[in-house]
């Protein structure tokens, strides 16, 4: 290659390279301190930094089948499906550069640059939110079915003796919940006995003396108190495990009243110092599902607090009217994820396509967020966190500042080693190693690669191994001048001989980087990316630059017999 | 022109016995320490991040130094018992690494394990404000994934250099060359377990590097050996190894003088996080050398002494030999070489 264009081929890359490297504006979408979000214009050098440098959030998430065994190829389908409906949450977050994307076949990888809040960002993905509105029980249904329910779990050897414990001290209590209910002015507080007196008066007296009798001894009786409204049951919270272990048995399931789920509440009550949670017998057939909501969203109201709205489609409150105005009087629960939201409101009337989802004592960000989950639309399969980092943006910046000193401080000492020892053809390497920065950071740039921490010490590793090339050419061509050869030739001889160890060596690192890149995750993906785009600006400034340079020289002073190395 | 080691006579290969006694006891130290940890740490010889145990990992930034016993007590006390609690680089940093709970949620805790501390430490430790400064988790099942991934990245990186090597020297060379890369994740391993250093997705990254940087190393030496055997010298593989070793010597110098120079400062300079990485990469300049002459070319030699080649009694084992063979065997490489 002629010399002229020698010259115009590095002078292009270089401008390639500042192209790439030019610092522009770029619009952000950030959440400020108010966890609101707004447009932030920020000018910088194009080159995309990892969590690990920038901070943030890193979620991986899988099937959850820790409840039932789901086939392969099933999980595969439903994470298609859950990437959809994760990605529209994470943008309608709206954190921008956020990543969502599917790793493999059963995993779904979530990362929020700069998010401060990892328990949010893990909420936000992870709820299944799927939103349905079930009808109470109000016929006295489960205090029949507690006989068998007992013997159920009597039969599966499920109560154990902390369950037999409850037992015992469950009859004290149980009166004085009682008194404390009935004390309770709502006119819908009822107390066990009354209840069950109520529908035994109305369907069998016998039934509900059994019920009766059993409360006192049965495993699973034992632990339910009578609620303040039909349906409503209160379980000590340190008996919800139990009746979680009972429920999760499919014959108690079995055993329950026929078309009809037992659901646990969201609140806790206290009664005399002692922690209560709501359980709801509600009807197994939902009157409605969240498939039918057009729009959701948060919202304060002074009278229940923090609140979502929504808004049902046109054939959802079709439907939504039909049946409410079939069950006035009766109490609907609101559930999310198999937990009854707040409590029950009874139905005064046919309600249309406008509701709202009561937060309890939660606030505005909580309710932002259900919002949001509910427009994207219920997760297909309940997911799980299989993996998370976060990383706060003061240890990243930290790594940033860190690596950039690292990066300075080698170069200067491979500088100078390469100065003291090759001297003028030291400069020249220099002013290859110089080029060499610029074009990895280009490449970078260019493909877009992440820039991890591992990355930066695989660039700060790979200036390091950059000169090797120069180095072994220079020692080449040092031979050259030992036998005795011109300045111009030995140049020559000592570029040709080097060649099959350099390429043979880089050819080598290449393929090791390219493993690590296939196998690596997030950081050593970037470290991989950093050593091969090292290596082949290094092929390019050593072979190519380091040789132009050279010529240009032996253009100069024509003739000369001495080179400096 | 100033010159360090040039024009050198040295006989290295002959040292060989002592390399290798050195190198071996080296290795077994290593070994012995991998099963007093392993013995110590409940089967645990190696020090795995959570990456690969599964499990989570809170590092908490305080803005005064507390006291270990106060950290300790705190994590006790906020129910972590089990936890390990170390400090990271300076005083005014924990690292307090959770093994997983039974049961599935464990990677669900990484952030709440870190809010739980933070809200015990300022209960108990008022007025020393610590921050989350990062927190990760990994399921089991992610753990054992990404072990599986880092034991595949090794074994086909192997087996990628070894189609590589084979293409471009013959078999004998690339046998010797994979050895000493094997001999590089030993002493590797050992140099892990004498530092206790933990291993993470980066060190093995780290592990492969050192690999391909200790290959370069011996490729050179290699290529040299297999220019020198072609200008068919009446020399033994012996003196060929040796003149091709000085040859390249002042290169080796200059090469690991400028790589040490970037780990150095990645090792004082890079910070903690990455730490591990630097010194592995910095034990990785001293093992690759020393790999290249005495495991490669002592095993070269080795391999030719007992699979000499075939071109007849006379020539056996020397260098017109080795360089005929060559030709033979692999006339594409030679062509391509240039």
């Amino acid at each position: 290659m002629p010399l002229k264009w020698r010259v115009l081929t590095i002078i292009g890359l270089c401008l390639v390279s500042v192209f790439f490297l030019f610092p522009r504006n770029v619009k952000q979408r950030v959440r400020g301190a108010d966890g609101a979000l707004h447009d932030e214009t920020v000018r910088h050098v194009p080159l995309r930094r990892g969590l690990d440098l920038e901070g943030g959030t890193y979620l991986a998430l899988e099937v959850d089948d820790s409840k039932q065994a789901i086939p392969a190829d099933k999980k595969k389908d439903a994470i298609d499906r859950a990437l959809k409906t994760v990605r529209t949450r994470i943008e309608g977050y709206g954190v921008s550069e956020s990543v969502v994307q599917k790793q493999g076949d059963d995993r779904i990888v979530v990362q929020i640059p700069g998010e401060k809040d990892p328990e949010r960002a893990r909420q936000l993905v992870e709820q299944q939110a799927f939103l349905q509105f079930n009808i109470t029980d109000k016929t006295g249904a489960l205090e029949r079915a507690l006989p068998k329910l007992d013997q159920v779990v009597k039969q599966r050897g499920l109560a154990t003796a902390t369950a037999a414990d409850t037992s015992t001290k469950a009859g004290a209590p149980n009166k004085a919940l009682q008194g404390l209910l009935t004390s309770g002015d709502t006119a819908k507080k009822v107390a066990l006995g009354k209840t069950a007196k109520d529908s035994a008066a109305k369907k069998d007296s016998a039934a509900a003396a059994d019920s009766l009798k059993l409360q006192a001894g049965g495993a699973f009786s034992s632990l339910l108190q009578q609620g303040g409204m039909p349906g409503e049951y209160y379980v000590a919270t340190t008996d919800v495990p139990t009746l979680d272990k009972f429920l999760a048995d499919s014959a108690v399931r079995a055993a329950l009243p026929p078309g009809k789920d037992m659901v646990p509440g969201t609140d806790s009550t206290s009664l005399q110092n002692k922690w209560y949670k709501a359980y709801y017998l509600v009807d197994h057939n939902p009157i409605i599902t969240g498939d039918y909501l057009s729009n959701a969203r948060p919202n304060q109201s002074p009278t229940d607090g923090t609140i979502v709205e929504f808004s049902l489609s046109n054939e959802g409150g079709r439907r939504f009217r039909n049946e409410t105005g079939k069950h006035i009087g009766d109490y609907m629960a609101i559930i999310l994820d198999g937990r009854v939201m707040g409590r029950p409101p009874v139905i005064q009337g046919a309600i249309g396509t406008h509701g709202q989802i009561t937060m309890g004592g939660k606030g505005l960000a909580d309710a932002q967020d259900l919002a949001l989950v509910l427009n994207a639309g219920a997760l297909p399969v309940q997911l799980r966190v299989a993996e998370t980092h976060s990383i706060g943006p003061s240890l990243g910046e930290d790594s940033i500042n860190k690596g950039l000193r690292a990066t300075i401080i080698s170069v200067a000492l491979v500088v100078v080693i390469m100065l003291v020892y090759y001297r003028f053809s030291g400069l020249l390497a220099v002013g290859g190693l110089a080029l060499y920065v610029l074009y990895t950071l280009a490449a970078l740039a260019g493909f877009d690669a992440v820039l991890t921490l591992p990355g930066i010490a695989g660039f700060v590793l790979s200036i390091g191994m950059a000169v090797d090339a120069n180095v072994l050419i220079f020692e080449r061509i040092r031979e050259e001048l030992g036998r005795g050869k011109t300045v111009r030739t030995a140049i020559d001889e000592g570029f040709r001989h080097a060649m099959p160890a350099i390429v043979d060596s880089n050819v080598s690192t290449i393929l090791t980087a390219a493993v690590l890149y296939q196998y690596g995750t997030g950081p050593v993906k970037g470290f991989a990316v950093t050593l091969i785009a090292g290596i082949f600006a290094s092929l390019i400034t050593s072979i190519f630059v380091v040789r132009t340079f050279y010529l240009l020289w032996l253009n100069r002073s024509r003739g000369a017999q001495t080179l400096s190395i | 022109m100033l010159r360090i080691l040039h024009d050198t006579k040295f006989d290295f290969i002959s040292h060989w016995k002592s390399a290798a006694i050195g190198t071996i006891a080296f290795i077994v130290l290593g070994f012995i320490l991998l099963g007093v940890h392993a013995a110590r740490h409940n089967g645990q010889a190696l020090n795995q991040s959570v990456e690969f145990t599964g499990g989570t990992v809170v590092q908490l930034t305080f803005e005064n130094p507390p006291s270990a016993d106060a950290v300790r007590n705190a994590v006790d006390q906020a129910g972590f018992s089990g936890a390990e609690v170390t400090t990271f680089g300076d005083s005014r940093n924990y690292l307090i690494k959770v093994q997983p709970q039974e049961g599935v949620k464990a990677a669900a805790n990484a952030d709440s394990v870190g809010a739980h501390i933070v809200q015990v430490m300022t209960q108990r430790i008022p007025g020393n404000q610590a921050t989350v400064a990062r927190a990760e988790s990994v399921g089991p099942r992610v753990g054992s994934e990404l072990k599986t991934r880092a034991m595949m990245a090794i074994l086909l990186s192997f087996a990628v250099t070894l189609i590589y090597l084979a293409f471009r020297f013959e078999w004998r060379f690339g046998v010797a060359a994979v050895i000493a890369s094997a001999h590089d994740i030993l002493t590797t391993l050992a140099f892990l377990a004498m530092m206790r250093l933990e291993i993470s997705l980066t060190v093995v990254a780290a592990i492969l590097t050192v690999i391909g940087y200790s290959l370069n190393d011996t490729i050179i030496i290699f290529d040299r050996v297999r220019e020198n055997l072609k200008k068919q010298r009446k020399e033994s593989l012996y003196e060929v190894l040796n003149r091709s070793i000085n040859e390249t010597l002042p290169r080796s110098v200059l090469t690991h003088a400028t790589v040490f120079a970037a780990t150095l400062a990645l090792l004082i300079f890079a910070g903690e996080v990455i730490r591990p990485f630097s010194w592995v990469m910095a034990f990785g300049v001293f093992t690759g050398t020393f790999s290249s002459i005495y495991v490669a070319g002592a095993i070269l030699l080795w391999i030719e002494h007992k699979w000499p080649r075939a071109t007849g009694a006379e020539t056996k084992g020397t260098a017109k030999a080795l360089a005929e063979g060559r030709r033979r065997e692999q006339p594409a490489a030679t062509a391509g070489s240039r």
